[in-house]
This record gives structure tokens, sequence and C-alpha cells, in this order.
């Protein structure tokens, strides 16, 4: 039963990072669509790193890296250059898709390094995920800093008319998202599962996604919601530990996807609307020019 | 950035002529081609016998030609299923889920007849059923998100791709591990078709096509000239004013993924029923889903024009028919046709920025130029 | 204004020669701006005169393209408003620059430069509460500021600048959106602040009455050049109008005595919420005969908006209902409201009552693509759509370059008249206007205005929302002055003056006259 527990929890890891790394983001008004792109790359680079010079941290550096510079590059897209965030997302989605199917190819198959030590089970990882939390969460609410990128993600204007640079705030939060996100691949493909394959995060860059949206941009309930979703996930894996015998265990794959779907519904009802409305940084999505 | 006297700078276009439209879908193909050239490099081939080998194989080389053929067909109905929600602003990912929705659909038509009705009954309308079907079932799973998006205004986005997996893991449930639709020798993969249910050709080539083709020729006088599509674009221009002008987001979301849906249902039913020498869901049936997103990009590079997106298909299914073919001649690693995938991407957005940005040279002014420190007044 | 003693005093704030280009147009032309130390400083123009331009210019917020700026003597160059804010000047916006899901204090605080790591918001608030306590300003610092009237989140705008160290204080249009009594609590505030603590305030508006009363000295701006500098004891409304506008402008007067139709739209206890789920419109009732004006009086946000779109259908009622014709409306889509008969012009131009990307026709088309006169089976009959455009075009006097022109290409007056003309060609009986002249110039208002005077006299029945009282008392019948989603009154036209229109708006005299 602990084992299920640890294995949860590292598999909620993985959406931890990425979607903490996009709240971040999002509270300074930007949206990364293209979140499971990052990820992928982020992770195929660690792996590749991690395979050809055997070391771990050289390939958690990778995958930081490259995270980071497809953020910035998503920056320059929506930030300078004022273009759609939905196409440049959605670009770095399958820019990523195709390129890391073609990279990582001939590096299909287990890693072949010593696993990641776990403590009593748990993977290091977690415990890091919870410390980002409260840094994120003391970052975002204790200091002026954040204020200043809640601010730029409320209403650019006003914080550029208080001195903010506004642009400033946005590059540094979605740089930050996407090395968050390449953390979130690189923890896949170094430690949770340490096998590659093509896509083999299969959707869970979008989870992530709609974990921020359903936290309400609240780090604390992002790792509540995180680590209930990996609890769901492990559960679909090995679902006969609960259900034994019922149902083909791909129907069991389906469930988190599946579960998803109702929850978008409820967030968007009137009651929950309005409390989730007001949470929701208003200049979310929308390019920001000045005068 | 800073010359001297000039800076250069990146400032919006003020108008978009129509004109610059082709030309930036020109270039963004040139661009592809050269991208697809780097990867040859890469491979340490020469391009030319590389470029060589993937056109005449892709266009000049029988059995090479009609592959492409069935693949445009199939991408042409991938573009198609993307691009007429695009028209209106909204965003289809959810096409390969669909297209493996179609494929499930047509396959349940014999299925649930059984062998004996499949016999007795006239192949012909068996055919069209199994089309029907495929159509309405990617037509169900696109309307929902649809419905979804319009009475919830639930991202479609994230919906489309939940329903992706979850169909993606029902299609493996039917097909593996006992599921229904396993075929006899149950390898993971599906029963195949008897051969009455075989898609009839006209000069060899499945009578899809001409639906594919149909479609290109219409649609764009649909959005040009009739009323259901000058709402779709309205909407899609401004979902606010549309609404104002009488028209009602929800039917309107809703029918444009039903129409979007289908095309990806039929698409399902193409490459899974219709195509000479496959008419089974294969095991490893991820990869024409994932190759459905070649459409996603033919509809943006074409920007949202049904007739434009042929060429742009047809030069696509060659390139990355070609690229697999030339992969194992040339020993290239997997996945090249997914590279190219993804650097089509890039270039397509390039293209984007081209389309709306120019380079400026400015001069700067001149009191611009001494630096001038910002003291603090004396108290 | 005090004179120096030997020579004359140094102006606080000098700007030489600016100049600015936008692609296609010349903002600024070589302007010259001088402002003295502890004066009220009225900057006067109409609408695109430049005015918005160069404040945004004197904070930072855009660059010249020429010019010089010297500040308390010294030559600047601001290249953000930090660098504006350091050198003690502080702006307040024409439209709100608050964060308004955060409380006050929070906005005040955000980006000051002592409040800097982590935040010690107890140590700042006690700061804030002193310097407003010394400016006399009572607004609670814990509030949201969504909670706030619009007056007191300009209130908070102006602290946030004092806070800041600002000794100049730039206002761009701080009075369009106040009730009457709130601006002459802002107009006493000012001169409080210069008088006693020896703040200088540059003052924009177009507002005459405005720089008549509160200013020292005005600059009159005219299509980005100055025209004329004044000290305000030397000027009259006249003259300013004439530098203002380039000529003399006459108004036109409204005749009255024009029939009285049937009875032809029944509201009866409207109620409707708003985006952000709050009862904004709270039982509003009236009727309307054919050819009658109501002319519906209040600052934005008190539930005209919310009124306006339940009438077109484009947001559902709480409650109560709508009678047009005799026949309940109330669950009636848009669609089926302009099949019958009804027009909506809404506020806002570009992002609901036209499409910017589409061409003329095409936006004529908005309001037609349902009429079977213009659709043959399905398939839009673009050859008469364009005849009507250009009979549209005509009739409106629209400038254009051709019908095939995309809309993003008009100005704000053509846009509007355009529009305008969509909506009455199609002879609605029941028209709702939004706004109509929000931001045009003299010359497209006046034409809007004769616009919904001829409907009227062609015996359509008028719902005129407008945040201009002179508008609403030069063209309606009745008045009705609005204030928290509720009408104080339904007055006619000889009971309604400016002054009880205006504290009806700012909310007072609610308890008395009630209903028709």
């Amino acid at each position: 039963m602990w084992e299920l527990l640890a294995r949860s929890l590292e598999a909620s890891t993985i959406f931890l990072f990425a979607a903490l790394g996009e709240l971040i983001s999002q509270r300074a008004g930007v949206l990364n669509v293209g979140l499971e792109g990052l990820m992928l790359f982020g992770g195929t680079a660690a792996f590749i790193t991690a395979q050809t010079t055997s070391s771990y941290p050289l390939g958690l550096l990778a995958g930081l890296a490259i995270g980071g510079f497809l953020g910035l590059a998503h920056g320059f897209f929506c930030i300078t250059l004022r273009g759609d965030q939905v196409v440049s997302g959605m670009g770095l989605w399958i820019l990523s898709f195709g390129l890391t199917t073609y990279l990582g190819n001939p590096y299909t198959g287990p890693l072949g390094l010593e696993r990641v030590p776990r403590f009593f089970g748990l993977s290091p990882f977690y415990p890091l995920g919870v410390m980002l939390v409260a840094t994120a969460w003391f970052l975002l609410f204790r200091t002026s800093h954040g204020l200043a990128i809640r601010s730029v993600g409320e209403n650019p204007g006003a914080a550029e008319a208080s001195g903010i640079p506004v642009a400033v705030i946005r590059y540094l939060c979605v740089t930050s998202g996407g090395i968050l996100a390449g953390l979130s691949g690189a923890t896949y493909t170094l430690s949770y599962n340490p096998v590659w394959n093509y896509n083999f995060l299969m959707g869970w860059g979008f989870v992530s996604l709609a974990l921020v949206f359903f936290s309400m941009w609240n780090p604390w309930i992002l790792l509540a919601g995180a680590s209930l979703f990996g609890i769901m996930w492990q559960l679909s894996l090995s679902p006969e530990l609960v259900l034994p015998g019922v149902l083909s265990r791909y129907v069991w794959r389906t469930v988190p996807f599946a579960i998803t779907i109702p929850i978008l519904c409820v967030i968007s009802t009137p009651w929950f609307r309005t409390r989730w409305g007001l949470a929701k940084p208003e200049a979310l999505g929308r390019p920001y020019a000045k005068e | 950035m800073k010359l001297g006297r000039y800076e250069l700078t990146l400032e919006p276009r003020p108008a978009l002529p129509p004109f610059h439209a082709v030309l930036t879908a020109v270039v963004a193909i040139l661009l592809a081609l050269a991208f697809s050239s780097v990867l040859f490099l890469s491979a340490e081939t020469n391009i030319f016998t590389a470029y060589r080998a993937v056109f005449s194989y892709a266009f000049f080389n029988s059995h090479g030609l009609l592959a492409t053929v069935h693949r445009s067909i199939f991408l042409l109905f991938c573009t198609y299923a993307f691009l007429v929600p695009l028209r209106a602003g909204l965003w289809n990912i959810g096409l390969p889920g669909q297209v493996y929705a179609g494929g499930l659909a047509g396959f349940a038509v014999p299925f649930v007849l059984g062998a004996p009705q499949v016999r007795a009954l006239p192949p012909d309308l068996l055919i069209v059923l199994m089309m029907v079907a495929a159509a309405t079932a990617g037509a169900a799973v696109g309307g929902f998100a649809g419905v979804l998006r319009a009475r919830f205004q639930v991202n479609e986005i994230l919906v489309t791709m939940m329903l992706n997996s979850i169909i993606f893991w029902l299609v493996a449930y039917m097909i593996k591990e006992g599921g229904p639709f396993m075929s006899a020798t149950g390898e993971g993969e599906s029963f195949g078709l008897p051969v009455p249910l075989h898609a009839p050709l006209l000069l060899g080539v499945p009578f899809t096509a001409l639906l594919a083709l149909g479609a290109a020729v219409l649609l764009d006088p649909l959005f040009a000239k009739t009323a259901l599509g000058y709402r779709i674009r309205a909407f899609g221009e401004s979902p606010a004013a549309a609404r104002y002008g009488g028209i009602i987001p929800m039917a309107l979301s809703l029918v444009v993924f039903l129409l979007g849906g289908a095309f990806a249902g039929l698409a399902g039913y193409h490459y899974f029923a219709a195509v000479p020498g496959v008419y089974k869901i294969p095991g490893n049936y991820g990869y024409y889903g994932d190759l459905g997103f070649y459409g996603i990009i033919c509809a943006l590079i074409a920007r949202g024009s049904s007739l434009g997106a042929v060429p742009i298909v047809v030069l696509f299914a060659g390139l990355s028919l070609g690229a697999r073919f030339a992969q194992g001649e040339l020993r290239l690693p997997f996945g090249v046709d997914y590279a190219l995938l993804g650097l089509l991407m890039i270039t397509f957005v390039a293209s984007h920025v081209l389309y709306r940005f120019r380079f400026a040279w400015r001069r700067i002014p001149p009191e611009a130029l001494p630096h001038v420190s910002a003291e603090l007044p004396q108290e | 204004m005090k004179r120096g003693s030997a020579a004359a005093p140094e102006p606080i704030l000098a700007a030489r020669g600016i100049t600015k280009r936008f692609p296609g147009v010349l903002a600024l032309d070589d302007v010259d701006l001088d402002v003295y130390p502890g004066e009220i400083h009225a900057v006067l123009g109409q609408n695109g005169a430049g005015k918005t331009t160069l404040m945004n210019i004197l904070f930072g917020l855009v660059q010249p393209d020429e010019g010089t700026l010297e500040v308390f003597g010294r030559r600047v160059r601001f290249r953000s408003p930090h660098d504006a804010l350091t050198h003690g000047i502080g702006m307040v916006h024409q439209t709100r620059r608050l964060v308004s899901a955060h409380t006050v204090l929070e906005n005040i605080v955000l980006g000051h430069p002592r409040v800097r790591g982590v935040l010690n918001l107890r140590a700042a608030r006690t700061e804030v509460e002193t310097l407003g306590n010394r400016y006399g300003f009572t607004v609670d610092l814990g509030a949201r500021v969504w909670q706030l009237s619009e007056g007191e989140r300009q209130w908070v705008e102006i602290l946030k600048a004092l806070y800041r160290g600002a000794r100049i204080l730039i206002l761009d249009e701080p009075t369009s959106a106040l009730t009457p009594p709130e601006v002459k609590i802002l107009l006493a505030g000012l001169q409080g602040l210069v008088r006693g603590q020896g703040i200088t305030v540059i003052l924009v508006t177009h507002k005459l009455p405005i720089v008549m009363s509160a200013s020292h000295r005005v600059t009159v701006l005219r299509s980005g050049k100055v025209v004329v500098r004044l000290k305000t004891a030397e000027a009259t409304e006249e003259i300013l109008v004439h530098h203002m506008v380039g000529r003399d402008v006459a108004f036109r007067s409204t005749d009255r005595a024009l029939p009285r139709g049937r009875p032809l739209l029944e509201a009866e206890q409207l109620a409707a919420f708003n985006d952000k789920g709050l009862l904004a419109l709270r039982g509003v009732s009236f009727s309307l005969r054919e050819g009658e004006v109501l002319g519906v009086a209040g600052v934005t946000g008190n539930g005209q908006e919310e009124l306006a779109q339940v009438l077109a259908g484009l947001r559902p009622a709480a409650s109560g209902s709508v009678r047009f014709d005799g026949q309940d409306i109330t669950r009636l889509s848009p669609l089926q409201r302009w099949q019958r008969g009804i027009g909506y012009v809404p506020a806002e131009r570009s992002e609901v009552a036209s499409i910017a990307a589409f061409s003329l026709v095409e936006n004529i088309t908005l309001n037609y693509h349902f009429d079977p006169a213009f659709t043959r089976r399905g398939v839009l009959d673009d050859a008469g759509l364009e005849r009507l455009t250009q009979r549209i075009l005509s009739a409106y006097n629209v400038k254009a370059p051709h019908q095939h022109t995309r809309a993003q290409h008009l100005s704000g007056g053509n846009l509007q008249k355009l529009i305008l003309g969509r909506v009455l060609s199609r002879r609605p009986r029941f028209l709702i206007a939004h706004l109509p002249t929000h931001g045009l110039d003299v010359e497209a208002t006046a034409f809007v205005r004769a616009s919904l005077l001829d409907a009227r006299a062609a015996g359509a029945a008028v719902l005129l929302v407008s945040e201009d009282l002179d508008e609403i008392l030069s063209l309606s019948d009745w008045v009705a002055p609005i204030y928290e989603g509720r009408f104080g009154a339904v007055l006619s036209r000889e009971e309604a003056d400016a002054e009880t229109v205006g504290a009806m708006m700012a909310g007072s005299l609610l308890k008395g006259a009630r209903g028709q």
C-alpha cells in the first residue's frame, strides 16, 4: 500500500512541476497551451544527456535548460511580437512532438543507469515539489515581487503605470514556467519511468494545464490536485488493487482523463464561476501593448 | 538593434494585402523544404540524392505515387476536420480521437450486423453504412466538445485532448487482449474486412478521393458565399459581434465541430477501411492519429482555404512518405516525417510573424542619443 | 497665481518642441507647454487633439520623436513611467489603472521603491493612512477596488501618486465618469492640494465648465498644435470654443411639437445580473410610445449597460418582463427581436457593433444575413448587399475609399455613422442607442443626434442611454436618471433640469419621486 502511495506521489510530481510553472506564467498573464511540448523536450534532452554522459545532474541540467529556452521562445513570440498565445503554444507542442520523436528514437529503451535513490520508497522529487510550492506561494503572496507579478496578470496597464516593467516580469515568469516544465519532463524520464518511448507523456501535459485551472491559481490547491491526480493515475495503472477483474486495464487508463472533463464543467457553473472568475488573472491570454 | 544613427525595429504591418498571404504560404513551404534538407545533412547524405529519392518515390514511382494519393486523401480530410472549426476561431485538436472514433464506428457496422447479414446485404449499401457511421461517430465526438465549449465555455483544447486520450485507450481495449474487435490471430489488431467490403476503386484510387476533392471545391464557396459560412467567419473574427448579429454561439460551435468531426471520422474510415492493403486497425495505430497533426499545419498554412490546402497537403503527403522511404534507403533514423512535422510548425509560426510584422530601419531622434542621467531633484 | 518679486517665476515643467508621429498620423506638432508651480493648469482640446498623447509623453509611457523636457529646472528624458515617478510626476489616467481584484492598499504600494522584498503591509498601511489624513482621504484601505465607486477609485489613484512623492499631478479627463456631486468634491479637493500642500496640477479635459471654474491658466490644443495660451481669468467660454474647434459652432435646437403615437414598449420590473454575478439592474419599469425618446442618464456602471442588453436580448432578464407591441418578448433571442423591428446600437463600436477585419459590406451583412430579402436558399445576395451598402454610405456620409475597405480603417465617427445607418436602414420601431456619440468629434456627434431625431420623427420609440447630460436634455421627451440599477424617477422634459437629474444620478432624492 505504501508503495502505491509513494509511486502515486512520484507521479504527482510530474503534474506538479509543470503545473506550478504554468501557474506562475499564468499569474503574469501568459498562457502556454504547449506545456506538453516543453515537458517532452525537457524529458528527451535529459534522457539523452544522462544516457550519453552517464550523469544524472547533467541530464537534469539539460532538461531545465531546454525547458527554459523554449519558455523564452514562447515569451518572445507572445510578449515582444504580441502574437497569439494559443498559436505559439500549439506550435511549440507540435514542434516538440515532432522533433523529440526523431531525436529520441535512437535512444529508445531503458536508461541503463542506477535508479535514482529513494528514501523510504519516496522519490526525492516529491519533497522538492512541496518546497517549490511553498516558495511559489511565498513569492506570490508575501513579497512585493509577487504583488507585481499578480498585478501584471490582472491589469498590465496598471502595473506599467506604477513603474513596473511588464515585459521583464512576463519574460521571467514564462521562462521560469519553461524551466519547471523541463524539470517535470526530466523527472519523468530520469526517475519516474526511465524508459524512453516516443510521445511518452501521452497527454499528461494537458492534464497539468487543466490542473492549473482547477487550482484557481493557488499553489496549495495545486499541490492537493496534483497529488490526487497522481493517485488516480497510479490506480488506473494497477486497478486490480482496488477493483480486481473489473474492466480491461485499457479502460482504466482512460479514467484520469475522463474525470477531468466533468470537473472542467463544474468549474463553469455559475456558482463556481464567480469565485473562479474572480481568481482568474484578468489579463490572461491577452497580449499587452504599451499605449 | 542599433547601428550608429539607425535602429532596426519590428513594427506591425498596417494592412494585410491578400497577395501577402499567398507569398507567406510559399515562403513557409520553401522554408519547410530547406529544413528537411537540414535533416538529410545531419545524416551525412548528399542533399540532391536524398531529395531525388524522396520526390521520385513520392511522385514518380507507381507504388509511391499511389501511397501519396492515399495519404493525401487522409490528410485532406484531417485538414478539413481542423479547418472548419478554425474558421470559427475554435481549435479542434481532438481530430486524432475523432479519426479513431470514425475507424471504430466503421468497423462496428459489420461487427454488429454479423457475418451472415454481411453476406446477405448488398456490399455497396454496407459500405455507405460504414461511411455514414464513421462520419457520425466523428461528428458525435467533435460535437461533444463543441457543446461543452458553447454551454460551459470549457476550453476546447483541454476537452479535445482528454477525449483523444480516452478514445485512444478505448481503441486499444477494442483490439487488444480479447477485446471485441480483436482478430482471430490475436495479434493485438482488429479483424480484417471481408473482401466485398473493400472500398470500390476508381482508376485504382478509393472513391473517398471524390469526397475529399468535392469538399476541397465546395468548402471555399461555402464560407465566402453562404449565410452559414458568413456566420462562421463572423463568429471566428468576433464572437461578441456575432452574438450581436443574432448568431447563437451554442448552435454555431456545435455545427462547426459536428462538421469537423465528420470529416475526421471520414479520415478514419478512409485509412482503416478504404486504403488497399490495410482494411484493418493495426496494433500500432497510434501512428496514423499522430499523422493527423499534419492536417493542423496544412490548415494553418492554407489560412483556412480549402482549395489552397490541396497542393499543400499533396506536397506534405509526398514529402513525408518519400522521407520515410528515403529513411529506409538512406538509413536515416526513424521519425524523419515526425521531425519534419515539427519543423514545419516553426515555418508556419515564422510565416505568421512575417505576415503581421516587418523589419524597418528608423532614424533615432537626436535627443535619444546622448545619455542623460536621471538625477533626483535636490530635496 | 503668485508673481515673483524681481523676475518671472520659473516653470516647474517646461516642454519644448514636442513632436510625435504614429503610423499615418501626426499626433503632436511642435508643442510647447509651460506649467508654473502651485497652479492648476488646464490643457483643453477636443477628442483627437493630442492631449492624451502629450500627457503620456510627460509621464514616460510614450517617447517623443522630437522635443525636450525640463522638470524642476533639469533636462530629462523619461524612458518609462518609473523615470517620471522618480522625478515627482504622477498621472491619473482617463481609464482606471487599478487592479480591481486587489485591495486599495495593495494598489497604492504597487511598484513603490520603498516597499520591496518581503511585503510588510502593516508599516505601509500606517504611512498611507497618515498621508491620507493629511489630504483628507477617507476610503477603507482594505476594501477591494471593484467594490468602490468611480469617484473613490479616482481618489485612490490620486493618493497613490502622492504616496509615490508626486509634486506634479497630471489628471487626464478626471470628470468624465463622475456624477456632478463627485465632480464638485474632486475640484474642491484639487484646490485644497494646490493651496494647502503646494502640489501642481495639470488638468486635461474637453469640458469648458471645468476649465472655467477650476483652472488658473489654460493651453488649448487643436489637431496636435498649440493654438493659444491664456490665463483663465482673461478667457470666456466663447473664446475657448472658438480656439478649440477653429470656428463657431451652432447647435440645432429641437422642436417638440410632434404627435404622440400609441404605446409600443412596456418594461416591468426588469432585473439582471452583470458579468461578475452581481445584481446590476434592480427593477426598472417604464413605458414608451411611438415617437418618444426616453433618455436614461447615468454614469457608467449603474446598470444601464445591462438594461440595454436585456432589452436587446443579449442578456437574460433575471426577473421582470418586456412587452413590445402588446407581445411578451422577454424570452426572445436577439435575432427574433431584430426580425420584429427592434434595433440596437451598442456602446462598443469596434468590439460588438462591428467586425474590424471585415469589409464594410460584410459589416452591413451583420444585420442582414438572416433577411430573406438578401438570401436565396442559404446563399447571400452579394449584389443586393453591395447596393444596400452603397446607399448607406452616401445617405450617412461615411467617408471610406470603397465598400470593400476593412472597418478597422474607418475613423470612429465614420464607423459610428455606418453602424447607425445599418441599424436605421431596417427601419426599427424601437431603437436602443447606447452611448451613441461617445468619443466622436463635433460634426459626427451632430450627425448622430440628428439621425436619432429623424428616427423619432418617423415614429420610432427610442431609448437613449448616455452620460452626457446636455445630450439627454436636448434629445429626450422623458428623462430617467439611473443609479445603482434603479430609476430615480421618470421625469418629463419640462420637469427635468440639470440639478435634479444630476443629483439623482448620484443617488440622492432616490426616496422621493419614483416611477411614472
